[in-house]
């Protein structure tokens, strides 16, 4: 009891990597919980791992099944994940199959045998599966309803959390009194999107705690069932407050156009057509922190790693060393039916792992095509996660995105982010004296002074390389087509823009 | 079905060590039943009466085409022998006959025991069998690298 005489609700672990965050650290103990979805949404897994990781001899887990998948074949296929422990088989589960009482008595029956079980057991746990095929047989609501709050009421006063498992669907919620019974209601939804599989949990109820809202996706693999936070297990982590320090390119020219370099902590968008160098100055950008010690991820979706690191060879960047050293991890994201909550996971796991102060994102197209189609309608969206829980931890973000070079337009990108972006670094081709040269300028830079100068550069052995003059002698470079002037090319350093936006 | 011959051994060995048993006790069931009983209650209380009355019924039918003299055992509701009572194999003719490959008349006793337990390592695996014989037989020991070294401890 704590000191103002309330009372403590214990926090059980879901034995669901992610699980526990979104639910507000676990699960409340002694509470009476559905879980609910279509067949093969993970339902049983999810419990079985729940199981797994709070049971003992002494408290152990009671295994009602009623008409499903019998025990044997349970324990069979279950077993097949790595969550599960023979070791604590047979001590620790028991199953018992409720199928004759079910078949050939009423609900009281029921009730009387798993009050006899559980009786005998002591168990820190029961399940019933399927409890929506222990409850098919016809019978009054009122009859339905006494049955499910006595079993709720023994089954808390016995002192066990429990997990009803049942398929049902979502337009039963307002009827059906079970949910209106139950402390916590996790359902779990599986749609079929063009050729891939999307999954997605929710927690529609859970009594006397805060769980995260929405839908979290998630994902069955070899270890169980695992959640994806939209949160990305970063609510409870402080932000950190902007330290105004600048971080270079390297390119010293460029880091002037950006009055020092980029503030940490912002989110940087390059963004150009194919072949005007983002994925050179984001290669630039990242060997740079590496030199000056800040580790550094690379998240790769158009080549791999390797062809990445060979690519910054010939640029005279070694990335290799510091792979090694593990302060460079360059992660390939490119799985089928990939969700953007998953890869946020795969690079939070990187940047947690090696500290990173700077991470690059080659490029936003890529990331979007490796994204399962169902998740791609989400992507500004979870964009918009993505970075506000990054930068808010200190991270700088380099995203590139390749637009399409129009001569009537000099858009930004295609995905409308710019909002998203705290600097904005726009690259593009120019037709000048019969050559296709290529010009880059500052578009914004939130928080700070930045140059308003059109620079002509060009990608050579050594990078990105910023030629001497702002192109001064010509009218409409932005266009593409530029018209030349009689002005002379300025010998001026860069202008600063003085208008300043202040970050949000 | 073919029994891999470590189960073979080991339902030798369960037979054996119900055997000696008999020894130090005045036993009122044949050391096969003896071995069924305990193979009933540890998976019943694991798994329920139902699971393992489907693997017995199926291990019977098995049992029943290698060995004859099992024409008369039927397996009953709760999962328990009936007709098996009348063997009197001696203890040690539960010793392991290697190379033998054939059982002996009169040995549909350790027949049904091997399909059983060859059954538990279909459909339960390894681990949780051998977890069960220790639960069963918290006397003897059992190897979880080769289920064919148990052994008494």
């Amino acid at each position: 009891m704590n000191t103002q005489g309330k009372v403590t609700i214990n926090q059980l672990p879901t034995g669901v990597p992610g699980l526990d965050e979104i639910v507000g650290g676990g699960l409340p103990e002694f509470s009476f919980n559905i879980i609910a979805g279509a067949p093969g949404s993970g339902k049983t897994t999810l419990a079985h791992q729940f199981v797994f990781a709070n049971v003992t001899p002494e408290r152990p887990a009671l295994y009602f099944t009623v008409l499903g998948e019998s025990a044997i074949k349970m324990l069979r296929y279950q077993q097949q994940y790595t969550f599960f422990d023979p070791a604590k088989l047979p001590d620790s589960i028991r199953f018992i199959n409720l199928s004759q009482v079910v078949l050939e008595q009423d609900l009281g029956a029921v009730l009387e045998e798993i009050t006899r079980e559980v009786t005998n057991a002591n168990p820190a746990v029961v399940i019933v599966d399927s409890f929506r095929t222990m409850v098919r047989k016809p019978q009054s609501d009122m009859e339905l309803q006494t049955f499910i709050q006595r079993l709720a009421l023994f089954l808390a006063s016995w002192q066990a959390t429990t997990f009803l498992i049942g398929e049902y669907a979502e337009d039963e919620l307002r009827d059906n009194p079970i949910f209106t019974v139950a402390d916590g209601l996790f359902w779990l939804r599986q749609t079929v999107e063009r050729n891939s599989i999307v999954r997605k949990l929710q927690i529609i109820k859970l009594r006397g705690q805060d769980s995260v809202p929405g839908l979290h996706t998630f994902r069955i693999t070899d270890a169980g069932v695992q959640a994806f936070s939209r949160t990305f297990g970063l609510t409870a982590r402080k932000r950190v407050p902007p330290s105004g320090r600048r971080l270079s390119f390297g390119i010293p020219e460029l880091d002037r156009m950006l009055d020092g370099g980029v503030r940490e902590g912002d989110s940087v968008l390059i963004a150009g057509s194919s072949g005007t160098g983002k994925s050179v100055l984001a290669t630039q950008f990242i060997a740079e922190g590496i030199r000056q010690g800040e580790p550094g991820i690379v998240a790769v979706f158009e080549e791999r790693p390797q062809a990445y690191a060979e690519r910054a060879t010939s640029l005279g960047l070694d990335l290799e060393t510091p792979q090694k050293e593990g302060k460079l991890t360059i992660l390939y994201l490119r799985p089928l039916d990939l969700s953007v909550d998953e890869t946020m996971h795969s690079i939070l796991d990187a940047v947690q792992k090696i500290g990173a102060k700077r991470l690059v994102i080659d490029s936003l197209a890529g990331f979007e095509m490796a994204l399962s189609p169902g998740f791609r309608a989400d992507f500004r969206e979870s964009l918009y996660r993505m970075i506000f829980a990054l930068t808010g931890i200190g991270v700088t973000i380099l995203s590139t995105v390749e637009v399409d070079e129009s001569f009537t337009e000099f858009p930004f990108s295609t995905y409308s982010i710019s909002f998203l972006t705290d600097d904005i670094l726009r690259l593009r081709y120019v037709s000048i004296e019969g050559q296709l040269r290529k010009i880059m300028v500052v578009i914004k830079m939130r928080g700070g002074n930045h140059a308003k100068d059109i620079r002509e550069y060009e990608i050579t052995s050594e990078g990105v390389v910023i030629l001497g003059k702002r192109l001064a002698n010509y009218q409409g470079l932005i266009s593409g087509i530029p018209v030349r002037s009689d002005r002379p090319d300025s010998t001026e350093k860069p202008s600063l823009d003085t208008g300043i936006e202040h970050k949000t | 079905m073919t029994i891999p011959p470590e189960m073979r051994d080991l339902a030798h060995r369960l037979l054996a060590f119900e055997a000696a048993a008999d020894k130090t006790s005045e036993p009122a069931m044949s050391a096969p039943l003896r071995v069924y009983e305990k193979l009933r209650q540890s998976l019943c209380a694991l798994a329920g009466v139902a699971a393992f009355q489907s693997i017995a019924f199926s291990a019977l039918t098995q049992a029943k085409s290698e060995a004859p003299d099992l024409w008369a055992v039927r397996i009953a509701a709760d999962g328990s022998l009936e007709g098996l009572g009348e063997f009197e194999t001696q203890p040690d003719e539960f010793e392991p006959q290697p190379g033998s490959g054939k059982e002996q008349a009169g040995d549909g006793g350790i027949i049904l025991i091997d399909h059983v337990l060859g059954l538990l390592l279909i459909f339960l695996g390894q681990a949780i069998t051998i977890n069960l014989l220790r639960n069963a037989w918290p006397g003897a020991f059992f190897d979880d690298r080769n289920a064919g070294n148990g052994r008494e401890s």
